[in-house]
């Protein structure tokens, strides 16, 4: 006689199974052994539930993912990954109280970075780089009651990277600890964002070291087949605040660059969060699952934002002339022949 | 009265590289015609979505020089940025310029992408009359059987949008050209008689660098 399973037993089998990866109604029925209708019944709870969600639907073809809430996107963590960040979390609080203090969010994400990413704390833990740099992959929540749930065999070293981490950030402010993460632990795309931030709220704008920093921003901006919007969207921002330079002073046109640079980097910041998990998820349609509808939304934004800008410039452009300096000629007789056929 | 002119990509091209004491014979010809506009300018959607590509291709020559003259390991032939027949002009900028300032380098070539796309838009902007044939209205079949012949598709659709246009108004028109290798003349004659091409009526072939 076979044992009937309960409704929580099929409940936390269809969860299991989801811990993997996202998967359809199809792929968790033969999983589990259960029926279709079953299978789609109990979703339909988890889902009312907050446990699960539906991220693709198409007719009957719909792909549900696992909701843990505690980690970027859903992105699935191990149980053991789960309890070291957890108690590692509660013990960079706990160091952070020795010398009164509470961390806030930045300062407990960016801490346990500067944690996992020093190779004396031997962490095998998952970071990843997003919109205000390294990020450990499960969310620092500073409200929350983490426990110690792991037992660190190095437990003492860990205090003591924490301790130097706390003395030398005590008096920074969020920006300047940022700022370091992003120089410390991310791509250089990271400080030159932070660097035109920097200049953009100077009163007056400094046309040439705006321009500089748009020059560095435009070089290292990667160039990704499978994302060219990337570049392409970066050097189209580039490029129309220049242009638009020619024809009106940049002050004022001031927030719609900044709004612009805001969707532009979200949208690469996305981008950069799909690469740093690339390594821990290779199958690039899982990862599509996870990361896909976020990045496409980015994309769409940053693409709306640049036609918005760039129809400021098409308003402006007028009959002036503009005389290229005698110092171009050089590049000039370089490219005279370039048709780009 | 002149007659209209219906522009091809390099004509654009050329005006916006045009610079005064350098250009060669070709470049100057072409921001003469445009300068000493005479007719109505036609501009098919083809050829915009052309000159969007060319400013990318354009400023991919810079991005990937400028990698390399900020780390001379860097593989021009490997970079991901270049085609291949931007390889020469890659080169040639690297060997100018790897011996000056850097970051006067990166303002300069940053301007020179400025002065490009700026005429190719004031032009756009202030010099196009008309601009024609969406590219979802370019017929397929026309731009296959142009394809028999010439080995780019981006010009097969401007030829085939230059063909519908012709078609659709029944009024002639000059499709000016500054292109050597597909479209002169003995080739432009050879594609008026070729398959389906013949019930097309074409637009008079006005290529600059065969017109003294």
């Amino acid at each position: 006689m076979t044992n009937r399973k309960t409704a929580e037993q099929i409940k936390e089998e269809i969860l299991s199974c989801l811990n993997e990866q996202p998967s359809s109604i199809e792929q968790i029925r033969i999983k589990i052994e259960s029926n279709w209708s079953t299978v789609n019944s109990y979703l339909d709870e988890l889902s009312k539930e907050g446990k699960v969600k539906e991220i693709i639907s198409a007719d009957k073809a719909k792909i549900y993912q696992r909701v843990f809430g505690d980690t970027y996107f859903d992105l699935p963590i191990t149980g053991n990954e789960r309890k070291k960040f957890r108690a590692l979390f509660s013990l960079i609080i706990k160091k952070y109280k020795d010398v009164n203090m509470t961390p806030n969010k930045t300062q407990l994400a960016k801490a346990a970075v500067n944690v996992i990413k020093n190779p004396n704390s031997e962490l095998e833990l998952p970071v990843a780089e997003y919109l205000y740099g390294a990020v450990p992959l499960m969310i620092a929540n500073p409200s929350e009651e983490y426990t110690n749930e792991f037992e660190f065999n190095n437990e003492q070293k860990l205090a003591k990277i924490i301790e130097t981490y706390i003395k030398e950030t005590k008096y920074d402010s969020m920006k300047k600890i940022k700022e370091k993460n992003h120089l410390n632990y991310c791509d250089r795309l990271y400080s030159i964002h932070d660097a035109f931030l920097k200049l953009s709220e100077e009163e007056k704008w400094n046309k040439e070291k705006i321009f500089k920093v748009l020059n560095d921003f435009f070089i290292a901006c990667p160039i990704d087949e499978e994302f060219n919007e990337i570049f392409l969207f970066t050097q189209r921002f580039v490029s129309t605040v220049r242009k638009l330079s020619y024809f009106d002073l940049l002050e004022n046109n001031k927030t719609k660059i900044l709004l612009t640079f805001e969707a532009l980097w979200k949208y690469i910041a996305t981008y950069k969060f799909y690469v740093s998990m690339t390594n821990r998820i290779n199958d690039k349609n899982i990862l599509n699952l996870y990361l896909g509808n976020a990045i496409s939304v980015r994309r769409m934004c940053a693409e709306e934002s640049l036609t918005d800008l760039y129809s400021i410039y098409w308003s402006k452009i007028d009959k002036r002339e503009i005389k290229p300096a005698v110092s171009l000629n050089e590049i000039s007789e370089i490219m005279q022949d370039w048709t780009g056929e | 009265m002149n007659k209209d002119s219906f522009l091809d990509t390099n004509v654009i091209v050329n005006y916006a590289n045009y610079k005064e004491g350098i250009s060669k014979e070709i470049v100057g010809k072409c921001y003469r015609y445009i300068k000493n506009k005479s007719g109505r300018f036609i501009v098919c959607f083809a050829v915009m979505r052309e000159l969007e590509n060319i400013i990318v291709k354009f400023s991919n020559i810079y991005k990937a020089v400028l990698k390399k003259l900020e780390d001379s390991d860097y593989s021009l032939a490997e970079s991901k940025y270049l085609a291949k027949r931007d390889m020469p002009f890659a080169e040639k900028l690297y060997v100018a310029f790897k011996d000056k300032e850097f970051n006067k380098t990166k303002e300069m070539f940053a301007i020179e992408r400025d002065i490009f796309e700026i005429e190719i838009e004031r032009f756009l902007k202030s010099n196009v009359d008309l601009k024609v044939i969406p590219l979802e209205q370019i017929k397929i079949e026309l731009v296959n059987t142009i394809y028999d012949i010439i080995d780019n598709y981006a010009d097969c659709q401007i030829i085939a949008s230059a063909l519908q246009y012709r078609k659709e108004i029944k009024e002639g028109f000059l499709f000016v050209t500054a292109d050597k290798k597909d479209l002169n003349p003995n080739g432009y004659d050879y594609l008026k008689d070729y398959g389906m091409l013949k019930n097309y009526e074409f637009p008079e072939l006005h290529n600059l660098m065969f017109i003294k």
